[in-house]
């Protein structure tokens, strides 16, 4: 029962909105609004999930003193903190909560972004090596974008920046195509697999 | 004052077709007309409709010059309009003849999409054919995947030198199909690490996700009957921040220096901060995304990288179930199709006819 | 150790001290080299440009993060600058948890930038008539179908819990009928979903403004027409800061512009590295051949 409910409700559900997708009558339209809506709730539930298991997660690692138990506090507090002053004095553009926010939280999160960069130039220094036709290839087109779409592409020829977009636009976009519409098969076959109930690895494990 | 009166005078817009819209939700009239022989001197068209129990012809609506469609929307269903189209200029109205009478009424199957229908069920086709096939014990071959080969090797290094695994599950969601296919190889590769007796690590960046995971784990141990070596640090939930994963992962590669990484399932542009912090470590890595945008961090940090499709397949290759290996050979006839659909419209489209439109979704 | 043995050894850290030096050099040395605008961010500009004043809105949907800030975040101050100054009405929303905070300082930028400049309340820019922001909502796919019904009944309230019904702007603009093109500002894979789902349902117009490593993605898509314009990473941000600006929309560029520079200056020093990297092996493998290696 555990684990035919939750597949009798996705087949039936799975089944009614691929039909209604050929069906515009009102009613139809109506059903689909619904369901949305209801989705929509699901997905806020979602989160109340999320940060259970937060929570849960990290008492627990303060509990058992786990390695680096101190930062699970700073997260926790973290989090009461930005909730309280949120829900006390709002997230209006002036408030408390937006400038945290604007003044921890996004120079945070730059700095973890601003990383690639150092990441980036490592691993084209170590790895992009000339070591075949292909890697020689990569390397030439790496080359041609990078100087192409620099504002001083423009002044070595004029013409560099189109031929940059060139080969973004030609044999780039040929290679994605060709990925891309195997991705979208691969989504295609596993969506009616999980509609279907063939697929039930989201339930965790097999029967 | 005659001339005067035909310089000044318009020829009205002709054959005003009032139509029911079709595929729709009901309530909507299509009209269209031929434009005016002077539409480059108006300034537009007016649109005025006529319901059963009016007497007069009322505005509803206006389009600029050059236009020859409308849509009256809000009309109610089953009752009967009449349409005049004018031709607007200096003010004045010059009138079309009246169209027939329309209705509107809502539509019970959306003939547009038809396309689409006969898609799904050729597709729905080919996947029952192959699974059955597959079930009664049809050898279906799949080619050799380079990374898929070097699992086992993975797994016994990281037993030789007694250091973890890490398996990194994608940051997607359980909505995304490459975590789901991900789930799928990390079942395999559990069984073989309980095999193996080896350790396992393996961080989540969602709580679904991390449930699903250590569900899948345990359940593989269970299967090779030992579950007593599953332990409940092998499954760990991170953070939902993607940076902040990507930070905790690094960390976790730095501390506990895994033998072996696998990078499998949806990422986004926190890929190469871990694939480069693994290659420095000195871990052997695998790496598998249907992201297109990372496979190139991945080809240049990881040692063997399952690319697209691939990682689709790796768990028909790893586990030869017939569902899953049948499905593969339906998404490839699949995709066998639509390639000679494509090329046979570019051929048409030489002798000047455009099949576009029938592949066109409404 | 041989010369071509060194260059391909040098320690990480040189590397890292010299991106550092020369990201930070360009805030000291004004460098100003002109733009060449990309044909996807001057056809999203020229869709814009197309918009009629007070009539259709323009949908941005703020999905960044704070780590693509400096990537994004000028994409929505300009494309913001735009719309207001051609009287365009903007509806904000969001489907990234992180992002609503971003959405409203760009909002809050843009709006004070204007106001400042206005002559009488006839010129400011009115919360609720020249603009609204709807908010963050979960379950993203069925909410961006919802829209193409009803907006109000995904987003009974806005971000600062007005009733809808209440907002002059939102009395205009019911569904996706009301709404000339939905701008999708993101550093994930959200506008593929406005493609598939709200696009292919309700043909609704889209654009995108997506990170430098995403934009690639989606170049098919500008090709069939299906997205009517596409700003590509700090790139493409300043680009449009430079077109807004030639149509006298702002008075000043933006930040964009600046960190094009820091960005050019890294991309020189990769394509260094890469050269080192490959004379030292290529010269490396000439020694193993000939049998002097070490």
């Amino acid at each position: 029962m555990k684990r035919k409910l939750p597949l009798a409700i996705c087949f039936i559900m799975g089944i009614s909105m691929m039909v209604q997708f050929f069906i515009p009558h009102p009613v139809s339209l109506e059903f689909s609004s619904v369901i949305y809506k209801w989705i929509i709730v699901l997905m806020a539930f979602a989160l109340v999930l999320a940060i259970g298991n937060l929570i849960r997660h990290h008492t627990t690692k303060i509990r058992r003193k786990s390695i680096d138990w101190q930062y699970s506090i700073v997260t926790l507090a973290g989090m009461v903190a930005m909730a309280i002053i949120g829900l006390t004095w709002g997230v209006d553009p002036d408030s408390l909560y937006q400038t945290i926010y604007l003044n921890v939280m996004a120079p945070l999160g730059g700095t973890m972004f601003a990383l690639l960069a150092y990441y980036m130039a490592s691993a084209a220094y170590r790895a992009f090596r000339a070591r075949s036709l292909e890697a020689t290839l990569l390397l030439a087109s790496a080359f041609i974008v990078m100087i192409g779409f620099m504002p001083f592409g423009q002044y070595i020829h004029p013409r560099f920046p189109a031929f940059a977009e060139w080969v973004m636009k030609v044999p780039n976009m040929a290679s994605q195509r060709g990925i891309l519409l195997g991705v979208a098969f691969g989504s295609i076959a596993t969506a009616l697999k999980i509609i279907l109930g063939i697929e039930r690895s989201w339930l965790g494990g097999k029967e | 004052m005659i001339c005067a009166f035909l310089l000044l005078s318009v020829l009205p817009p002709t054959k005003i077709a009032a139509v029911d819209k079709p595929n729709d939700a009901g309530s909507v009239i299509y009209l269209n007309w031929v434009l005016s022989p002077d539409d480059a001197s108006i300034e537009g068209y007016a649109i005025l409709r006529k319901g059963p129990g009016d007497t007069t012809y009322a505005r509803i609506g206006s389009t600029v010059h050059g236009v020859t469609t409308f849509e009256d929307e809000g009309v109610q269903d089953g009752i009967e309009y009449q349409y005049i189209v004018a031709a607007i200029k200096n003010g004045g109205l010059f009138y079309s003849k009246p169209s027939t009478t329309a209705s509107s009424y809502p539509q019970i199957f959306h003939s547009g999409r038809i396309n689409v229908l006969v898609s799904i069920f050729i597709f729905t086709a080919l996947v029952a054919y192959f699974v059955v096939s597959a079930r009664t014990g049809r050898d279906l071959f799949i080619r050799k995947i380079a990374g898929l080969a070097a699992v086992d090797e993975a797994v016994g290094r990281a037993t030789e030198m007694g250091r973890p695994i890490l398996y990194v599950p994608g940051l997607g969601d359980i909505d995304w199909t490459a975590t789901i296919a991900s789930m799928n190889i990390l079942g395999e590769v559990a069984k073989k690490i309980a095999l193996y007796d080896s350790a396992l690590i393996v961080p989540n960046r969602w709580s679904v996700t991390y449930i699903v995971a250590k569900e899948v784990v345990k359940e593989a141990f269970i299967s090779e009957g030992s579950p007593e070596k599953f332990k409940e640090d092998y499954v760990r939930y991170l953070t939902e921040a993607q940076f902040g994963f990507a930070a905790a992962v690094n960390g976790i590669m730095m501390r506990e220096k895994p033998a072996t990484n696998f990078f499998i399932g949806r990422f986004w542009a926190e890929s190469l901060i871990m694939a480069e912090t693994g290659a420095q470590a000195g871990s052997f890595q695998i790496a598998g995304t249907d992201s297109v945008l990372q496979l190139p961090f991945f080809v240049t940090a990881c040692d063997y990288t399952l690319m697209g499709e691939e990682l689709y397949a790796a768990s028909a290759y790893l586990s030869r179930e017939p569902i899953l290996l049948g499905s593969l050979k339906a998404q490839d006839y699949g995709k066998l199709i639509v390639l000679i659909i494509l090329l046979g419209f570019t051929i048409i489209s030489f002798f000047g006819i455009n099949l576009l439109g029938a592949l066109r979704v409404q | 150790m041989k010369w071509y043995d060194r260059i391909t050894s040098i320690d990480r850290r040189i590397i890292y001290m010299l991106l550092t030096v020369l990201v930070i050099l360009p805030f000291f040395v004004n460098v100003n080299i002109p733009q060449k605008i990309m044909p996807q961010t001057q056809r999203l500009f020229d869709f814009i440009e197309s918009v009629p004043p007070n009539d259709k809105a323009v949908m941005i949907s703020f999905d960044y993060s704070p780590q693509t800030m400096p990537e994004c975040h000028p994409m929505a101050q300009a494309l913001l600058k735009h719309c207001f100054a051609r009287g365009i009405p903007v509806i904000g929303l969001s489907f990234d948890p992180e992002a609503p905070g971003l959405a409203l300082d760009a909002l809050t930028r843009v709006v004070h930038e204007f106001d400042s400049l206005a002559a009488g309340k006839d010129d400011s820019l009115i919360y609720g008539v020249n603009y609204v922001y709807l908010g963050w909502k979960s379950g993203r796919i069925a909410a961006q179908l919802d829209m193409g019904e009803s907006i109000s009944g995904v987003y009974p309230r806005d971000y600062f819990g007005n009733l809808i019904e209440t907002l002059p702007l939102m009395q205009k603009v019911n569904n996706y009928k009301n709404i000339a093109i939905v701008v999708i500002l993101a550093s994930a894979d959200y506008p593929i979903d406005w493609i598939r789902y709200p696009q292919t349902r309700y043909g609704v117009k889209v654009g995108a403004g997506l990170t430098a490593v995403m934009a690639p993605q989606y170049y098919p898509f500008v090709q069939t027409g299906q997205v009517s314009g596409l700003m590509s990473g700090m790139k493409g941000a300043a680009e449009y800061e430079t077109l807004v600006l030639e149509h006298g929309y702002a008075r000043t560029l933006g930040t964009a512009e600046t960190g094009m520079n820091s960005q050019s200056m890294i991309h020189i020093l990769i394509m260094a590295f890469i050269i080192l990297g490959n004379v030292g092996y290529f010269f490396s493998r000439r020694g193993k051949r000939k049998g002097t290696h070490e």
